[in-house]
């Protein structure tokens, strides 16, 4: 039996749909289920659903033996798991969001907005503008907006938010894939399933 | 004042029957090293910061405690012993009758980000066998790992093999010396389209999906030793069934002892050499020790002394026991 840890945010139908194509039975998935656990594929894979943030101690604590999970949710975790796919999604990507198109000239400090900040260091690393971050919990566009900050980074899907309360998507940093994670043990003792699966996805073309 | 019984991140004090299991777990590793011929050396757990720090990798280096003693001295507080061991006997060598097998025990110290179930401080057996060279040696030190691995009792007890540069030929060849530390990570990620994307082989591709190439001979000077541990794998494999032990060389591609891969062994402890074995226990397939050969680290300290050896951690091994052992009517 193989432990899967699917997500219950954002990301969630992104994942059916691709376990779907790698031969997980979720479409015997009851969607009003409230039970946290569910065996599909004759007992063969049990499915838990879990909130993003938590996914990757479970498959890193062996507690799952995989589980998919956003590449913004990855980046800012320190776990000690194996990445064999990334799923073609791209539907949100990482922006800076401000009240204006400028960026911070060369040589000033901004004050940064951000759920994420590691993520916000590594992308800005090469940056000729400092900024200092501000770690928030959420409603991270209003940072920008009642000048907490100059700028946010924030995940960006559809930017309806952002034009609703006159914010600007100044630029693009990265688009965000959700990734199939692995135990290292679990990979040596499925790894002939994990590697079916991983190869349906690249034949679909849903693994990039 | 009321006085805080709270503990530092990373931090655990075992009470009571804690206590107890450990120690008789430890006792009984112990006790299987001697049985072996291994003499127990007691290692200090303060160092110098400078000498102790030039042993290690970069990422290790940024989990060292360090402070200025009242005298004004940086010092380290241990976090891992090998380094300190080899440090020590490196200068003494002239006057020691080699081969020498040497065991250690106590607390290691590395600053780990916080997270449930990471500790900072860890408690260690560890063995070394040093100044015997080649694959003998290798398999002396993987059988005891073995051997002792089994006599915890822990449920579903893994092994995973492999050699500190065995894939370098096939890296630098696909992906140049600015590429290959990219392409190590991607095949120690599993990732098979990273690895296509940055012009991975086909024989890099059977790595990251068998753990090894089909054909040997693609690892240029190494397929020989693969086959060879091939073979010795088999043999120990048969000693302990209940042990599952497989040669993954993914599993170990970042560890590279080629130069020209240069940043890839930031992310790792990397004074590894040769074989290399990593061991896991439990249904949760918890990380419980591991080693290999680390000629290297004695040639920095300007000495030719092979050395083979491992660690067990004891913190993992006591709680993959535990959570298997039956309950105790009360406990």
């Amino acid at each position: 039996m193989i432990r899967l840890a699917l997500p219950k945010g954002r990301i969630r139908e992104a994942a059916l749909v691709a376990f779907g194509v790698a031969g997980v039975e979720v479409e015997k998935l009851d969607p009003e289920t409230r039970a946290l656990t569910t065996r599909l594929n004759g007992g063969e894979v049990e499915v838990l659903f879990l909130k993003d943030w938590d996914l990757p101690l479970y498959v890193e604590r062996g507690i799952a033996d995989c589980g998919v999970v956003g590449s913004d949710v990855l980046g800012e975790v320190d776990g000690d798991l194996l990445v064999p796919a990334r799923l073609r999604d791209g539907a949100c990507h990482f922006s800076l969001i401000g009240k204006s198109h400028d960026l911070p000239k060369a040589g000033e400090q901004a004050r940064l907005a951000t759920k994420y900040p590691k993520t916000a260091r590594r992308l800005l690393a090469d940056r000729s503008w400092g900024a200092e971050i501000l770690e928030l919990s959420g409603s991270v566009e209003l940072a920008p907006m009642l000048d907490l900050a100059d700028l946010a980074l924030d995940i960006v899907q559809t930017g309806r938010t952002l034009r609703e309360n006159g914010l600007i998507e100044v630029e693009v940093l990265d688009v965000i894939h959700p990734c199939l994670v692995v135990h290292r043990a679990a990979y040596q003792r499925h790894r002939a399933v994990l590697n079916a699966w991983v190869s349906r996805l690249e034949a679909a073309e849903l693994a990039l | 004042m009321r006085i805080s019984t709270g503990l530092p991140i990373g931090v655990t004090a075992l009470l009571f029957g804690a206590a107890g299991r450990r120690k008789s777990l430890e006792d009984a590793l112990v006790g299987r090293l001697v049985e072996n011929d291994y003499s127990e050396v007691v290692l200090p757990i303060l160092d110098y910061a400078e000498p102790y720090e030039a042993l290690l990798s970069p990422a290790s280096r940024g989990e060292l405690y360090r402070f200025v003693d009242r005298d004004g001295e940086v010092l380290a507080l241990r976090s891992d012993f090998t380094p300190l061991l080899a440090r020590l006997i490196a200068p003494r060598l002239g006057g020691l009758s080699l081969p020498m097998r040497l065991f250690y025990r106590g607390d290691v110290v590395r600053w780990a980000e916080e997270r449930a179930g990471r500790l900072r401080e860890s408690y260690q057996v560890g063995a070394e066998l040093l100044g015997e060279d080649g694959e003998a040696a290798e398999a002396e030190v993987l059988r005891l790992f073995l051997d002792l691995l089994a006599s915890t009792g822990v449920p579903r007890p893994a092994v995973i093999v492999g050699f500190a540069g065995a894939l370098d030929e096939l890296l630098l060849a696909a992906a140049g010396e600015s590429g290959s530390a990219d392409l190590a990570a991607a095949v120690a990620r599993r990732e098979r389209s990273a690895v296509r994307r940055l012009g991975g082989s086909a024989a890099l591709l059977e790595v990251v999906d068998k753990g090894v190439p089909a054909d040997p001979a693609a690892l240029g000077r190494m397929g020989e030793r693969l086959a060879r541990c091939a073979e010795t794998v088999a043999a120990l494999s048969g000693l302990h069934p209940e042990i599952a032990i497989g040669v993954d060389l993914a599993e170990f591609a970042q560890l590279t002892v080629d130069p020209r891969l240069g940043t890839s062994d930031s992310l790792q402890r990397s004074y590894y050499d040769g074989l290399v074995f990593r061991g896991y226990a439990g249904a949760g397939g918890i990380e419980i020790g591991g080693g290999g050969r680390y000629n290297r680290l004695f040639d920095q300290l300007g000495v030719d002394l092979p050395a083979v050896g491992f660690t067990l951690g004891l913190d993992g091994l006591t709680s993959v026991a535990t959570a298997a052992a039956p309950q105790e009517v009360g406990s």
